[in-house]
């Protein structure tokens, strides 16, 4: 069957069976979680909720949310795996972590046989969407190590039927030179080390747009929709650029990005409820409202993730904004940011993501830094520190008030400083990328 | 089966995977199959559960499988 769509039936199925086939799929998954998980039963009896209260999707705010602190308690309590799990260790094939930043305890997660299809199966969603085909060769930029990234993804594109190169811990060299000795049409990584691939390669003098690549899927940060950075990669990879986002705490991805490129990311609706609320209040936003995603995955019974709150910030828009024929709703800019991510400077809110769009507008610009320091111990200042392209002839003094003029412009006329600093004293990263720095409270 | 999980009716490629799903379902639990029957018949399961699933056949999990 010639289709643009994995899952024909489902992708393209009016809204009001898509709604029923989540209230089916979502009272099961209660049920399940109740007779399975402890910390699920204990949860919901404290909050008096039953399965047999959801009679729609608006019922679903009867569930309480549940969040990482939680889960990360009970795995405390109870080590390794907490009481949040609904099968035994035995019962599982595999174990992952989360990459355990910022001093927090990481997440630990079992799955079984049918879990890792799901898995693999819901990148198959986002793979076969954007157009890769079992006549691809996809290459995974990737170290394959406990943290899941893109293991789903290479399960997927072997169920699709690609050749599949598996990269492990090849140098960044080695690994540009091999996608064009291996005429290599797809390549998967963050999108930040996609832009250190394209950087390398020139050093190299490998023409990448010339290679056979058409197709880099990119993962793991938000730049993969912020147009001037998508436009990069595309620039420089010769190359379409599609947007997925997933997370650790449902081992796969919910959102991708469609062939048609909409500008934002279809959410996997058979398989996630996805919901955006006021991370205050927990009210839920309407369409066009930026807002906390919640997330319910349907896939991992191991470990039933139901209303869990991401941190992530996101902006949903109805499913006709893409004329592609999927009723699943889109994430306008896929994943904005988080939460957390937004630093008051002086009294103006700065996002790191609405820094990066405007310095990614300047093609010289090869990597960047975001520095928040305090100034005598009393005002808080923030520097953007860049690299220029090395072999390009840039006016460094015309450039950089010009960068710092957008920059003010775009958060309510706050002062950046921008500073130049030499070529390669910035560092370079394979996952995701840390670039902002804040030094206030450091001793 | 006649009907998916929304009360449609089924077509007959549905009908095969429900019924393949079954049989793979029942050749799991069996006690007489060397492990390269038992322990490849559940990798089988395990994909067949995910074409159930996403035709909208069966919505189950298989732990007590061992899937």
């Amino acid at each position: 069957m010639n289709t643009p769509y994995w899952n024909p039936k489902n992708e393209t199925m009016p809204r009001e069976a898509l709604d029923r086939l989540k209230l089916l799929k979502l009272k099961r998954h209660c049920e399940w979680a109740i007779e399975q998980s402890p910390f699920h039963r204990r949860k919901y009896e404290k909050a008096n909720f039953h399965p047999n209260q959801l009679t729609s999707l608006d019922d679903l705010s009867r569930i309480p949310v549940m969040t990482r602190a939680e889960w990360m308690a009970c795995q405390a309590e109870k080590p390794l795996f907490g009481d949040l799990v609904t099968a035994t260790r035995d019962q599982a094939i595999r174990y992952h972590l989360t990459s355990g930043t910022s001093g927090r305890q990481p997440l630990r997660v079992l799955d079984g046989t049918k879990d890792w299809e799901w898995i693999a199966e819901m990148w198959c969603y986002g793979f076969w969407g954007f157009g890769v085909r079992p006549t691809d060769t996809v290459f995974f930029a990737f170290s394959y190590g406990s943290f899941i990234g893109f293991w789903g993804a290479h399960y997927c594109c072997e169920k699709i039927g690609s050749l599949v190169i598996p990269s492990g811990n090849m140098t960044t060299e080695n690994r540009v030179r091999q996608i064009v000795e291996m005429d290599v049409t797809t390549v998967c990584a963050t999108p930040t080390y996609a832009l250190r691939m394209a950087q390398v390669a020139r050093e190299l003098d490998l023409d990448l747009p010339s290679s056979r690549v058409n197709k880099l899927i990119v993962s793991g940060e938000p730049a993969g929709s912020i147009p001037a950075v998508k436009r990069m990669l595309e620039q420089q990879w010769g190359a379409k650029c599609g947007d997925t986002a997933g997370m650790t705490e449902i081992g796969t991805i919910m959102i991708f990005e469609c062939s048609h490129q909409p500008g934002g990311t279809h959410i996997i609706e058979d398989n996630f409820i996805e919901e955006v609320v006021d991370p205050e209040t927990l009210e839920p936003r309407p369409y066009g409202e930026e807002g906390e995603r919640i997330v319910t995955s349907f896939g991992r019974g191991f470990i039933p993730l139901i209303r869990y709150r991401t941190g992530d910030l996101v902006m949903k828009v109805p499913h006709s904004t893409c004329a592609c024929g999927r009723t699943g709703d889109i994430y306008d800019g896929g994943i904005r940011g988080r939460c957390d991510d937004m630093k008051l400077i002086r009294g103006t809110n700065v996002y790191p993501r609405a820094v990066e769009a405007i310095v990614r507008e300047y093609g010289e610009i090869d990597e960047f830094q975001i520095v928040i320091w305090r100034k005598d111990d009393v005002q808080d200042e923030i520097t953007v520190k860049i690299e220029v392209k090395p072999d390009l002839d840039v006016d460094v003094y015309e450039l950089l008030p010009r960068m710092g003029k957008d920059l003010a412009a775009a958060h309510e006329g706050l002062r950046f400083n921008v500073e130049a600093v030499d070529h390669q004293t910035l560092p370079r990263f394979e996952l995701k990328a840390k670039r902002l720095v804040d030094e206030r409270g450091r001793a | 089966m006649d009907k998916d999980l929304l009360g449609n009716p089924t077509t007959g490629l549905e009908r095969d995977v429900a019924r393949l799903y079954g049989e793979l379902k029942a050749l799991s639990v069996r006690e007489d199959a060397p492990p390269c029957v038992a322990r490849n018949a559940r990798k089988a399961l395990a994909c067949l559960w995910q074409a159930a699933n996403d035709l909208d056949l069966s919505f189950e999990q298989l732990y007590d499988l061992g899937v």
